[in-house]
């Protein structure tokens, strides 16, 4: 039934029951809708607009997930997470409240994500969650109001570009670095309205955090989502979390828009002010001033990310008037962290570790910037204004570290 | 449908269609007074145009925040379509979802301000009736069709669901 299929036609086609051909305009089952704290409130008052006292129709497929004010600092803020609980109270919806972290993540952690689910959320980077192999995506209210009262919404099944990444990752050099490279080849706009599948050997080996990185940034080429090889070692990480039969992978025929051979970067990469396709080359940035990083986000808060962090500021101080903020991306991130000793050398070497959330992905966080100040983030955005006055810098976790301790941006592959 | 063209260049985004400052305003008709109003030129909008017009713009039309007010104050002001040469994604889904039709053309250069234009917003044929030229755009899927026809998703969805 499903031959010739890439990933999303796939999954698509599944849902339906038939083979889906590119361009289509299709109606698909959701098997999740996902509201934040902020979005949240404009659905419920827009359900109840619209329906009234008319019940979701299934409860069981609907989750609020808060990450951004967590907790509220703001009383606009804690009245609208109060509104979206005593929604979800009313109806029986699970509430990942403030003591949980980043919603995708969190919904990953809880087995709430399966190889083939369709989500549909409130959040601009749903489409993480193509790395669990999954169609999730940013949708506007009136998707989620619909999705919520009928269980499915429209979609147009999209082409597929394909990327074969060639070479390997030395010392210092990261998942974050090789999408940065990759957005800069493409452009903000290269997979526009497109979905994307990575492969190669070091895509195959990547873990799950990895993956994540990657298919965080496709919405930064303007993609839809991201699909990778669902092998063994994918599925067995997978299964930490959730149990499931069935994997999508492409057919061999499979028809792509694009194909792209891309070659690993050989150093880290820098996304300079202030668009994530601005890339340069570590060496060409080295030096600058900085006066502020943030490691966490949905992008690079995963313990890997932490580890490689820790791994550069253990016994090492940052410096002195620097400010260094470090975010779990989910309280099992920031609870294993602990564990592992990481967030006692993240005190020790001076961060300010905060609990886990979108935190200074956005402006709605402490740790905003005042003007002419620069930031180095592991988020996945350094548009104008998104965190205050100053400019951002986009990295991995291992030159926000070490750039901490410099108070410049420097190159981490010098102690690793 | 027929209508009077107003004129629009590339990337138009969302905060020039609908300024931030009206965010607030959950009445959807009052949003209908400030469609338009953040384009340089354009903060008189809503007085000047008529029920029927078409806006014509170039490319990346409805790019930035993805907030619906956008595409509804333009529904409610009256405008029958929205012409450009490309759209933001999100605005797209949005326009369609409230039941605002959007066609993609990439000959929106060649239609000027104040053109009167003769739509076929299903088969997606254009007729400049000020030039005499006549333009193909692709046709509105099926899916689409059905959407628009019903005024929105959430009517159509209902719609089906009562059989
Ligand atoms: S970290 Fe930023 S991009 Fe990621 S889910 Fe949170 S707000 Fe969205």
């Amino acid at each position: 039934m499903l031959v010739n299929s890439t990933v999303i036609q796939k999954i698509m086609g599944e849902k339906v029951g038939r083979k889906v051909e590119v361009g289509e305009k299709i109606l698909l089952p959701l098997d999740l809708v996902v509201m934040r704290d902020f979005g949240g409130p404009n659905v419920i008052k827009k359900y109840v607009e619209k329906f009234g006292e008319e019940r979701p129709l299934d409860a069981r497929k609907i989750a609020f997930t808060f990450d951004l004010h967590l907790p509220a600092r703001q009383i606009k803020e804690a009245e609208n997470q109060k509104a979206c609980r005593e929604f979800a109270k009313k109806y029986g919806i699970k509430v990942f409240d403030v003591n949980n972290g980043i919603g995708q993540h969190t919904l990953l952690e809880n087995g709430m994500i399966k190889p083939g689910s369709v989500v549909i959320g409130t959040d601009s980077h749903m489409n993480l969650l193509g790395a669990a192999n999954s169609f999730s995506t940013g949708v506007g209210t009136t998707d989620i109001v619909a999705g919520m009262r009928f269980g499915k919404t429209w979609f147009k099944v999209p082409e597929t570009i394909k990327i074969n990444v060639e070479g390997g990752l030395s010392k210092g050099v990261y998942a974050k670095d090789l999408i940065l490279h990759i957005v800069k080849t493409l452009g903000s706009d290269g997979a526009a309205y497109k979905a994307v599948e990575f492969y190669g050997d070091i895509i195959e080996k990547m873990n799950l955090a990895a993956r994540i990185t990657m298919a965080s940034m496709v919405t930064e080429m303007d993609g839809k989502i991201s699909f990778f090889p669902m092998n063994d070692a994918a599925k067995e990480e997978l299964r930490k979390y959730v149990s499931f039969d069935k994997v999508y992978n492409a057919d061999g025929d499979a028809e792509y828009a694009e194909e792209y051979t891309i070659e690993t970067p050989s150093s880290p990469q820098i996304a300079c002010p202030h668009s994530p396709d601005n890339v340069k080359s570590i060496e060409e940035v080295e030096g600058v001033e900085i006066n502020q990083a943030f490691i966490g986000s949905c992008t690079n808060g995963r313990l890997e990310d932490l580890r490689e962090a820790a791994k550069i500021l253990k016994g090492r101080k940052i410096k002195e008037g620097f400010r260094l903020i470090i975010t779990p991306a989910t309280i099992n991130v920031a609870r294993e962290a602990e564990e592992r000793g990481y967030i006692k050398i993240f005190l020790e070497a001076g961060a300010i570790v905060t609990n886990p959330s979108c935190a200074l992905c956005t402006i709605g966080h402490p740790g905003v910037l005042a003007t002419g100040d620069a930031t180095l983030s592991t988020s996945n955005r350094n548009f104008p204004g998104k965190i205050g006055k100053g400019s951002i810098y986009l990295c991995s976790p291992a030159v926000a570290a070490y750039s901490a301790i410099k108070g410049k941006i420097a190159d981490p592959r010098e102690v690793l | 449908m027929r209508g009077k063209v107003w004129k629009f260049g590339d990337d138009i985004d969302t905060d020039q269609i609908y300024p931030g400052a009206y965010l607030t305003v959950t009445d959807e008709d009052e949003m209908a007074k400030y469609a338009m109003t953040g384009v340089e030129g354009r903060e008189n909008f809503a007085d000047v145009v008529s029920k029927g017009d078409i806006i014509v713009a170039g490319k990346n039309f409805g790019c930035g925040s993805s907030r619906e007010h956008a595409p509804m104050a333009i529904k409610k002001l009256g405008i029958a379509c929205v012409i450009a040469k490309s759209f933001a994604r999100i605005f797209y889904r949005n326009a369609i979802n409230i039941g605002l039709p959007v066609i993609e053309l990439k000959e929106t250069d060649e239609i000027n301000e104040g053109d009167e234009l003769e739509v076929d917003v299903h088969e997606g044929v254009i007729k400049n009736l000020t030039t005499g030229k006549v333009y193909k755009a692709m046709p509105m899927g099926e899916l689409e069709r059905k959407i628009m026809e019903a005024g929105g998703l959430i009517e159509y969805l209902r719609g089906e669901n009562e059989g």
